[in-house]
């Protein structure tokens, strides 16, 4: 049998490609030089505080660096409880609007709700931490005061120094925690993660969704076979995303906790650490090695927050919803 | 047929205009097989029981009525939001009863799941638009004044009445950096997007797996890492141009990222076409590709910029800070909006404060202009689902991207799924 | 109330002058506006409602001053690093904070005095419902307080210093400074000179060596930190934060509308950081005039701190513009030309405002040796900087200082042991605390005592609590401890009896559905 063998062929460009070519391969090389640099530069200037620091940086929980005592262990931590406390918060609230959305809401109101959920994706964090400082501090304490008090021997949820019990107590303990600033950024990270559970959860094939329904499964029964299975993905994705923002969020942040140098295991109480507010409070009046202790600590910020996103990208891809997309 | 839709019709004629779209429950119609009936009308498949209804508001009213009770006479509940939670959890528990009477264990769970969902989405709604209307009213004192609009606050001392002085530095500041930080990103960021798709390879593989790993940067690392360059190794003073670059080195990524999922939902037919007619790359690439992305790309740009001109971080280390109007990019402090914002709530006096607050109001009127912006081109598509794909791309870029980079490795598994299901 | 009087005439006196400055050199300055480019700044947020202020004055001349509040410490190293004109600063550079010497900046600078206050003590404290306006502290107390000694309000020490004072049981919350700041550095040197061995075993107890001076305070728990002046006394003003001290210059309690503590000199008395009593404490300060050092015009505040008149604050000091002398990063003439003309504002008309800012002027022999320094920057236009046109309020012919010299004595209930004032101090000056009883006749008072905008100067001081007045005798006295009713203790029997009630009708209302429900499935399954 005569079978055609692959010709080698030959790509003779003219001189507009050529240049076209040019200008496009500089314009990524370009983008990978700037963010090569940005990575590299931050690793550099990280390097010198890593070198004094050793592995205490990753242990060390006081922030001293002109005194060679810093470390990351306090501001990780704090970051991490500030992000779990907001995707506790965002979590079931993206959840239940995106199947809301999706599921519930009359269709007619759909496509508005879906405009604002994306509108509120884009509203500027700083007004967050407005609302987060001027409303929210003041009118949280009951609501912390009351979850320590019946739930204090929960770990993490006590308080110390203070009796709930006495009225005259002071109510401070309560104000600017861990707590409060994961509400703020979880409000803000919602309308994002909602977003992107919804876009998923509306590709599920109708297909599949009017079988089950077609077989006598309730609404509910067929979200959790069907909707919930598919945007699976979706969900785990979408959270990873919102806590890789609620990660790196500072304003607000900055605005509502009161730096701590500690680790401050008790999220309702007053002092809470962050790295990108740390960089804010310090980066002015830092020396040479301040800042660069600050650089090793915006570093590893970003490793974490990377590692999430790759996280979230790989478990997104995985599933089917992702697939499609 | 024709006689039976004939029927169908006259019978929701006589049923009346509100039903008219329903064909009536007393009638059903059989068909022949494979007789063409035309398109069926749409049933109804919704609708509420006036049992559903009694059901909602009378487990309402009684764990109003319960939870009345327990706070004043059992355990004394303190504050609004506990009396809530409390009246929320018992209205569950009561609405869980009365579905539980005449329906069995499946269809009370699904009821409670649906008032659960819905209360999910009302309460995020709600806290939401209370956010919005917090500050817009915080910021009420301000907003009515011109000057507020129209001047700077250099002759506005911390002892001045709202009637003087204003913002317009900050509204200047914002779109003099921002459109500097559009001018960097979009030739770049558009380049970048091209070269990703149109010369793929190794090597553009590597400069989109960085690319991607850029869009976890933090942005007030982005604003360190200006600072510390910029400002401090080659000596730039504290100005626009700085804060720009900041913002840029926060935007590119997010921009390249999204533009190249929206060049990437070019359908390859296209180009194809257009490479077979004898058109070359450039030709192709400027005549095919970005006009027919034309809409998804501006989206992506607009998005981008939302998110650029509402970042506090970067510019504060970057920017300085003045109370003058300043339109020189190059030397002097510049503000933005949300920078001011962030400087006025700092200060103890009230009319600061409020000036602060009208400050978000103003930053949330020009994101909310940009983002209809952005929905009105992206409504402009040919095609119309389109419009959805280009916000799926915007949105959900970062999965799609390293998804079907993913994918591509193992397509197989995928694919079976999909057929199996 | 005279001397209350006296004080608005002056303070009014000194607008009038200001007015009257303003016009008289507006004529001549405007002349020069011609040339004048915009210059920036950054630092210390204790000077910055005064900076704010003028830079908004100085704008009718044609100059555009901006001014950034981010601290001191972050003034100095941006002045350092070449990314600003100009720097405020409390404290000088070459000092060692927290084991690390300051090192003093490449480029050649001066220091130029430009605003004289106090560092005050506001606090949020309210007994039996009124407000606290009134509190004084002592020097050790304060220390205490701020080193985790003290920890409740109705402490024996802070009851001796306020034997009118009913103190509630509550725990003192100190709000300290989060960043790098002048006011940190100017209080902590305050403590560790007067009171050396407290506030050094505090820090020894919270893990740093040998404190010292420092611009950052080492925090523990139980105590509050927030970025910047602002960020300090906006906490302390938020209604529910109780119980919190915090550190600030005096203008920022004025302008938040909160008292400040009446801090007890060596005289013996207990005296507000008002303009005059710091211009009195400046008198003790010595200063610098070692051409030659590079602490040229520095303060040397011990004197201050042990100064023995009555009027004394002991917690004064004042703040440093820092300039350069030379041209260079980016820092040309012309720029001179408009710090030099703003800073010629600032220490003769600009110190018109201090006052009424809650600031205190700078005395003469500060102004003299500051406009000195003025002409050293590059581009200074000399001819215009004259001391003789100055108009510093503090100036007179015969070389005192004004203010000081016709500073008022304080009221003799400031006396240590003597039973306090009733007149409320700082932003809450417009009320008083504990009711006043001049009559002697039958006030009952339902706890909304206090609130009354005048106190008699030297009235009987009830305390804070609510006050009962007998009838008979006329003699009040304040109810010491305030009975708070607490809903969850103390079950009575008809508690019980309306909860079986309740827990019965729900039983009456969920089981039957709940039983039929059962038999129905029973039945089905079946």
């Amino acid at each position: 049998m005569l079978t055609d063998t692959p010709r080698q062929l030959t790509i003779i460009r003219d001189r507009s490609d050529k240049i076209f070519r040019g200008v496009i391969r500089a314009g990524g090389s370009t983008v990978l030089v700037i963010m090569v640099l940005v990575g590299s530069f931050l690793a550099y200037r990280a390097s010198q505080a890593l070198n004094k620091a050793g592995w205490s940086f990753f242990t060390e929980q006081a922030w001293e660096p002109d005194a060679g005592k810093f470390g990351i262990a306090a501001v990780i931590v704090g970051t991490i409880l500030i992000a779990t406390v907001a995707i506790v918060v965002a979590l079931p609230l993206s959840l239940g609007t995106a199947l809301f959305i999706t599921e519930y809401a009359p269709r007619k109101l759909r496509s508005f709700l879906v405009s604002i959920v994306d509108l509120m994706a884009a509203i500027p964090s700083v007004v967050f931490g407005l609302w987060g400082f001027f409303f929210l501090q003041q009118s949280i304490v009951p609501v912390s005061r009351w979850i320590s008090q019946y739930f204090g021997w929960i770990p993490g949820l006590g308080v110390t120094g203070v009796d709930p019990t006495d009225p005259l107590a002071t109510t401070t303990v309560y104000t600017s925690s861990t707590f409060i600033a994961g509400i703020v950024v979880g409000i803000m990270v919602t309308p994002i993660v909602t977003s992107i559970m919804r876009e998923v959860f509306s590709q599920t094939p109708v297909g599949e969704r009017e079988g089950a329904l077609a077989l006598g499964a309730t609404r509910w029964a067929m979200i959790r076979n069907v909707v919930l299975p598919f945007g699976q993905g979706g969900i785990i994705g979408g959270t990873m995303l919102g806590l890789g923002r609620a990660l790196g969020e500072t304003i607000a942040v900055y605005m509502i906790i009161s730096p701590v140098f500690f680790i401050q295991p008790n999220i309702l109480q007053n002092g809470a650490s962050s790295v990108a507010a740390l960089i804010a409070l310090r980066y002015g009046e830092s020396t040479e090695m301040g800042l660069s202790a600050l650089m090793a600590a915006g570093l590893a910020l970003f490793t974490m927050t990377l590692i999430v996103n790759f996280g979230a990208s790989i478990v997104v891809s995985r599933s089917r919803s992702g697939a499609a997309s | 047929m024709a006689t039976t839709t004939k029927a169908a019709k006259s019978t929701n004629a006589l049923v009346g205009k509100s039903r008219k779209k329903r064909p009536s429950s007393k009638t059903t119609t059989i068909h022949a097989r494979g007789e063409f009936v035309g398109i069926e009308p749409k049933r109804t498949l919704g609708g509420i029981r006036i049992g559903d209804l009694l059901s909602i508001v009378g487990a309402a009213v009684a764990a109003f009525a319960l939870a009345i009770v327990l706070a004043t006479q059992v355990a004394p509940i303190t504050g609004g939001i506990a009396f809530f939670v409390v009246w929320y959890l018992l209205f569950m528990g009561f609405y869980a009863l009365l579905v539980s009477i005449d329906d069995t264990k499946t269809f009370v769970m699904d009821r409670v799941v649906a008032v659960l969902v819905t209360s999910l989405g009302v309460l995020l709604f709600s806290v939401l638009i209370f956010v919005i209307v917090f500050v817009i009213g915080r910021g009420a004192e301000a907003l009515p004044f011109l000057s507020f609009y129209t001047e700077d606050m250099g002759l506005a001392g911390p002892l001045d009445p709202l009637s003087v002085g204003g913002v317009a530095h900050a509204i200047a500041g914002s779109l003099i950096q921002i459109a500097i930080a559009l001018a960097i990103t979009i030739p770049l960021g558009i380049a970048a997007a091209v070269y990703l798709n149109e010369i793929p390879g190794r090597f553009s593989r590597f400069v989109r797996t960085i690319v991607e790993a850029m869009t976890a940067l933090p942005s007030i690392v982005a604003g360190l890492f200006i600072f510390a360059t910029v400002i401090l190794m080659f000596g730039l003073p504290k100005s626009g141009l700085a804060a720009s670059l900041a913002i840029s080195v926060m935007m590119l990524p997010i921009m390249i990222r999204s533009a190249d999922v929206v060049l990437r939902l070019v359908p390859q037919t296209l180009k194809e076409a257009s490479i077979g007619l004898g058109a070359s790359q450039w030709k192709t690439v400027w005549n095919v590709v970005l006009p027919t992305s034309r809409s998804g790309l501006t989206t992506s740009i607009i998005l981008a910029t939302a998110r650029g001109i509402g970042e506090t971080s970067p510019v504060l280390l970057t920017s300085g800070f003045t109370a003058e109007l300043n339109v020189n990019p190059l030397e002097s402090p510049m503000v933005s909006l949300p920078l001011a914002i962030f400087q006025f709530v700092k200060s103890p006096e009230p009319t600061m404060i409020a000036r602060g607050f009208g400050t978000a109001a103003v930053l949330m009127l020009l994101v909310l202009t940009l983002f209809v912006i952005a929905r009105i081109i992206g409504g402009m598509t040919p095609e119309k689902s389109a419009r959805a794909r280009i916000r799926r791309a915007e949105f959900f870029g970062w999965f799609s991207t390293t998804a079907r980079k993913i994918n591509s490795l193992i397509p197989r598994r995928i694919t079976n799924v999909k057929e199996a299901s | 109330m005279n001397i209350r009087r006296t004080l608005v005439k002056s303070a009014r006196a000194s607008l009038a002058l200001l007015l009257t400055g303003i016009i008289v050199s507006g004529g001549s300055t405007a002349a020069l506006a011609a040339d004048y480019v915009p210059i920036s700044g950054a630092g210390s947020s204790w000077s910055a409602n005064a900076i704010d202020q003028w830079r908004r004055n100085v704008k009718q001349y044609g100059m555009s001053v901006n001014y950034a509040s981010t601290g001191s410490v972050d003034g100095r190293n941006q002045f350092k690093g070449g990314t600003v004109d100009y720097g405020v600063s409390e404290t000088p550079y070459g000092l060692t904070d927290n084991g690390v010497v300051d090192a003093l900046p490449t480029r050649p600078f001066v220091y130029i005095p430009i605003v004289a206050g106090g560092t005050a003590f506001m606090y949020n404290l309210t007994s039996g419902g009124n407000r606290i306006t009134n509190l004084r502290l002592s020097g050790d107390v304060v220390t205490k307080m701020f080193t985790g000694v003290i920890t409740k309000w109705n402490d024996a020490l802070i009851a001796a210093d306020n034997p009118g004072l009913t103190l509630p049981d509550r725990a003192v919350v100190p709000v300290v400074r989060s960043d790098g700041s002048g006011s940190t550095a100017q209080f902590t040197l305050w403590m560790d000179t007067k009171y050396n061995s407290l506030w050094e075993s505090y820090c020894d107890k919270v893990g740093r060596n040998e404190c010292g001076q420092t611009s950052f305070f080492p925090t523990t728990s139980g105590m509050v930190a927030q970025p910047n002046s602002q960020g300090v006394s906006g906490y302390v003003a938020q209604t529910a934060n109780e119980g919190t001290i915090t550190y600030v210059e005096y203008s920022y309690a004025l302008k938040t509308g909160f008292p400040v503590a009446k801090v007890l000199n060596d005289a013996n008395y207990y005296v507000e950081p008002t303009a005059s009593n710091v211009a009195v404490g400046l008198l003790g300060a010595v200063i610098n005039q070692d051409e030659t050092s590079s602490m040229y015009l520095t303060q040397e505040l011990s004197g201050v701190y042990n100064n023995k008149d009555p009027r004394a604050y002991p917690l004064s000091s004042y703040s440093y513009m820092i300039a350069p002398t030379t041209e260079q990063a980016s820092f040309t003439a012309t720029k001179g030309a408009t710090l030099s003309a703003f800073a010629n504002y600032f220490l003769c008309e600009g110190q018109q405002q201090a006052e009424v800012l809650g600031y205190s002027p700078l005395p003469v022999n500060l102004v003299r040796v500051g406009l000195e320094q003025v002409t050293k920057i590059p581009g200074a236009d000399t001819a215009t900087i004259n001391i003789s046109q100055c108009n510093n309020p503090t100036f007179s012919a015969s070389g005192e200082n004004t203010l000081a010299k016709n500073a008022p004595m304080p009221d003799p209930c400031d006396k240590k042991g003597v039973e306090q004032c009733t007149e409320g101090t700082g932003g809450a000056s417009a009320t008083s605390t504990g009711g006043t009883t001049e009559t002697g006749t039958t006030s009952t008072t339902d706890g909304t005592t206090g609130t009354g905008t005048t106190g008699g100067a030297l009235g009987v001081t009830m305390g804070t609590g609510p006050t009962q007045c007998d009838v008979d005798t006329g003699i009040c006295s304040s109810i010491k401890a305030v009975p708070v009713a607490t809903t969850s203790t103390g079950w009575a029997a008809t508690n019980w009896v309306i909860l079986s009630v309740i827990i019965i009708l729900v039983l009456v209302v969920v089981v039957p559905p709940v039983m039929v429900t059962y038999a129905a499935r029973k039945v089905r399954s079946s």
